[in-house]
């Protein structure tokens, strides 16, 4: 995937006279300003075909006389192509939730982050923090620790009182945390009750496959109306960011999507390395041990996935069998990298370590039986009449709701649109190896499960041309890059000193779940000055209220399971 | 007087035989659904306590017996307890219908091995299995909670579908057998040399399909859908107390319900019959054991075939069960009805 060249915009230009376009080798970018935003956006999405939503954020700089940079991303179904419009604002932006769904939720991102107001959105409540929280936590001028304004004494001091001493003795002064009062006020501005019953989905709950809490107002079974209160797993990754340096983020990536975590780091180390400008530099035996990895992992989130989606329609032996063969996959990736769940196994220019001896044969044997394994899977589920009747006409997406919500990954697929960043913008070894990208016809909740597995035999296809590819090379080919010139450039595998340039990027990975998008924006030094994280999750799971319309409960699992989405990506 | 007091000891024993043997299967049923259910996994099941994990029922007894009894602040505390006996009640007096064995002799008196050989025995099995919805509906109404209340409003809506279902299901055998008392139906199956499922297999696979529902075992636990209701009507119940209603919903009624299968399509405690030929009896070496052997067989039968679907299939959504029960099930049982009304006066 390119990004768009200034020819397309030429006519643009003529329309919209404070148009600026800015073409550099990662981004290009339309600088407009406020008033004719929402024109521009409209013109982009109905005459130039800029359909798909990507993102949309704010970057805040106190001391400029105009506060606010705010951009959106946009990809170009037909041409294949991406485009960002920025605009300044001083706290005021028109909402886009005509034009895009999933803009309304980015807007209430904005608007919990950094306290933007949006004139003319319906319902501009927080996304992930309660109603009632007065802080903007993103802006620059909100300290990384916070405002201790809360008497939250431990239970040892409620109970002991002063006479703690030493390290049992901690501030008594706390960050707030919601009350009972502010979830109240939250959910109620959430959701109008206007059926019988308001069933509270959530937090924890089996079904939610994580800490979500959704809200159903019920008539009978029938689910009248649906919203969801996001940030149960809210840790302010985004700051984070600003405040470490680039390989110590990567830690932070694998507990976004902490069931994928190879696909997130390696996505974010991808970005890291194109906006320094040495994604060639990174010798092949690293790009290709990174792609296999990634692969690995996505099979693995796969069969989570297939799992305890099994287990939600009540197929409770599935999620054994896949768990089996999951353990599996962990102990393969336990013995490459050193650790099962939050990895951090890639590095801004290679790997952190070589492939461990007979690691190759272990994963020969495991792509040699897992074929079987799926097969066995799939005689029990796919044909059965039972699984057809829950899954055929349920959660119907169509194509024009893909762009309207911004939903990528499996879900965008599975309504056929063979949107796969793997494709659209290669990235290590992708461009060199072979694989199909499935797609749906129906777009229904089916079609997503095929699509999924039929991703794990492609995933397959992949590692098997990476062990080939990999067993081919010498034995001490290198797996870090050398940097060309030291004194500019530090290159090592803790990163420190690690100097970025001035610049911006929006570079984004194929995740099992979606496109994990990160845009990186950079004043120099060893931190980003601002990273906004596209969470592929987040705006997949946009569309959920509008397909949970008019179904009965049964089938919100079903929906839910079929979006795929992980609390720790949507919240960060 | 001396007759009347051997009558009453006679059924004193039996009670106790009988209870013993419901509650004692009914817990050991539990270890073996986790074994079966292990085996279909590929894992090994409970295998630490006693040989094999023979000892987990007891021990799961005592760890449930022993919790603490929670009760949910708002719920009504006499509905809430009486849920549990209303449940337990009518599932463990359908055994007093099932004809375990022939009759026979011991100290010289005669002894039917069945509790009450009642004339309208099918009539109140019919009753019982109606009397359970009483306890999940007023479960999920005490317990105060939205969670329960909608679990138990979808059990009762199945039950309220699948009793018509099975009580037509079972009018085939009945007419064949032309009595209600279940003793009655085995004898004559017995002496027709035929066992009724030959007669009525679309009775029969409509039966299997209504228990199944009846006993909320999947495709049909819709009540309990851990993934959406965590555990339905049970929600709000704690230690032994929510330990019963899955003890009597997925053993013992279960367990009915198969007993009364075999003894409705199945010839009861015949040996294996094959139609135009006879009975053919593979355990003659057991004597007068071998009736009561093959009638145990039978409902393990039954009852493991229950327990390889529970473990094999996923769910059906609950509009889709009351659809099939009302526009598939209940009209093959009434075709099967007339046709057998029509058909059976002409060629008995």
């Amino acid at each position: 995937m390119s990004w768009a060249k200034e020819e397309v915009f030429l006519e643009l230009k003529e329309r919209f006279p404070g148009l600026q376009v800015e073409v550099k080798p990662h981004i290009t970018s339309l600088h407009i300003t406020k008033d004719r935003l929402v024109d521009l956006l409209k013109a982009l999405k109905d005459e130039l075909g800029f359909k798909l939503f990507i993102d949309h954020s704010v970057v805040d700089f106190p001391d400029k006389p105009v506060r606010f940079m705010s951009f959106y991303i946009l990809y170009n179904v037909d041409r294949r192509e991406r485009v960002v419009v920025k605009t300044w604002t001083d706290g005021t932006l028109p909402s886009i939730e005509r034009l895009w769904f999933a803009g309304k939720w980015a807007e209430r991102e904005c608007y919990d982050m950094f306290g933007i107001i949006y004139e003319g959105h319906e319902n501009l409540v927080r996304a992930f923090l309660w109603e009632t929280y007065p802080y903007y936590p993103l802006r620059k001028d909100f300290p990384l620790e916070g405002y201790a304004n809360a008497f939250l004494p431990s239970l040892n001091e409620v109970l002991r009182g002063d006479e703690l001493i030493g390290t049992m003795n901690y501030d008594k002064m706390h960050t707030p945390v919601p009350s009972l009062e502010d979830l109240e006020i939250t959910e109620k501005r959430r959701l109008k009750k206007r059926a019988q019953i308001v069933l509270n989905w959530g937090p924890l709950h089996p079904g939610t496959h994580g800490t979500m809490w959704f809200l159903f107002d019920l008539e009978g079974e029938r689910v009248f109306q649906c919203d969801v209160i996001l940030g149960q797993l809210h840790r302010g990754v985004e700051k984070l960011a600003e405040n470490e340096m680039y390989n110590q983020f990567l830690v932070y990536t694998d507990r976004m999507d902490y069931i994928s975590a190879l696909c997130s780091n390696q996505a974010w180390v991808v970005a890291v390395e194109r906006i320094l400008g040495i994604e060639d530099l990174v010798p092949e035996k690293a790009k290709y041990i990174r792609t296999m990895m990634s692969e690995l992992q996505r099979i693995n989130s796969h069969l989570l996935w297939l799992g305890t989606y099994a287990l939600d329609l009540g197929a409770l032996t599935i999620f054994l069998y896949t768990f089996k063969e999951r353990e599996k996959l962990m102990d393969i990736i336990e013995g490459i990298t050193g650790a099962r769940l939050t990895i951090a196994y890639p590095r801004v220019g290679g790997v952190r370590m070589d492939l461990p001896e007979g690691a190759l044969e272990v994963i020969k044997a495991f792509i040699k039986r897992f074929p079987k394994e799926l097969k066995d899977w799939e005689d029990i589920l796919t044909r059965n009449r039972i699984w057809l009747r829950r899954n055929i006409d349920v959660g119907i997406i169509s194509k024009e709701d893909v762009y309207f919500y911004g939903l990528t990954g499996p879900v965008a697929r599975g309504s056929g649109i063979p949107y796969d960043i793997r494709k659209l913008e290669p990235y290590d070894a992708y461009p060199y190896v072979e694989f199909d990208v499935p797609v749906g016809e129906r777009g229904d909740v089916y079609d997503r499960y095929l699509v999924r597995l039929e991703e794990m035999r492609q995933s397959l296809r992949v590692i098997e041309q990476c062990v080939k590819a990999l067993e081919n090379m010498p034995k001490g080919a290198p797996y870090f890059a050398e940097s060309p010139d030291p004194k500019k450039l530090k290159l090592s595998l803790d990163g420190i000193g690690l100097k970025v340039p001035e610049g911006e990027i929006y570079s984004s990975g194929e995740n099992p779940r979606g496109e994990l998008g990160f845009y990186i924006y950079s004043t120099g030094g060893v931190k980003p000055y601002r990273v906004k994280i596209r969470p592929g999750s987040l705006y997949n799971l946009c569309i959920y209220p509008k397909l949970m319309q008019d179904r009965v409960i049964a089938d919100a699992v079903t929906i839910l399971a079929s979006l795929d989405p992980v609390v720790g990506e949507i919240d960060r | 007087m001396y007759v009347l007091l051997t009558n009453l000891l006679t059924i004193v024993v039996k009670i106790l035989v009988i209870l013993a043997i419901v509650l004692g299967i009914g817990a050991y049923l539990t270890l073996v659904e986790r074994k079966v259910a292990a085996h279909i996994q590929r894992r090994p099941g409970p295998m630490v306590v006693g040989w094999h994990g023979l000892l987990q029922p007891i021990a799961d007894g005592i760890k449930l017996i022993t919790k603490e009894d929670l009760f949910p602040r708002y719920g009504n505390k006499f509905l809430y307890n009486l849920a549990i006996i209303v449940a337990l009640v009518p599932a463990a007096l359908v055994f007093a219908l099932v004809p375990f064995g022939p009759e026979f002799e011991l100290f010289g008196m005669k002894i039917k091995p069945i509790l009450t050989d009642v004339n309208v025995g099918l009539l109140l099995f019919f009753a019982f299995g109606s009397l359970a919805v009483y306890a999940i509906a007023l479960a999920g109404w005490a317990s105060n909670s939205k969670y329960a209340l909608i679990g138990s409003m979808r059990k009762a809506g199945i039950i309220v579908s699948y009793e018509v279902v099975i009580t037509f299901a079972a009018m085939g055998p009945l007419i064949l057998a032309q009595s209600l008392s279940t003793y009655q139906i085995v004898q004559n199956q017995i002496d027709q040399r035929l066992w009724y499922v030959w007669l009525q297999p679309i009775a029969f696979v409509v039966y299997m399909f209504a228990l199944l529902a009846e006993s909320g075992r999947i495709p049909f636990d819709i009540q309990e859908a851990e993934a959406e209701l965590v555990t339905g009507f049970t929600v709000e119940y704690g230690g032994m107390k929510f330990g019963l209603f899955p003890l009597v919903e997925w053993y013992i009624e279960t367990l009915s319900l198969c007993a009364i299968g075999v003894v409705l399509f199945l010839g009861g405690w015949s040996p294996i019959n094959i139609p135009l030929v006879g009975f053919f009896d593979p355990l003659f070496f057991l004597g007068p054991l071998s009736p009561f052997l093959w009638f145990i067989l039978k409902v393990s039968l039954l009852f493991l075939f229950v327990l390889w679907l529970h473990w094999t299939l996923p769910r059906y959504r609950i509009d889709q069960i009351t659809s099939t029960a009302w526009k598939v099930m209940l009209p093959l049982t009434l075709i099967n009805l007339v046709l057998t009304a029509v058909f059976a006066p002409l060629v008995w």
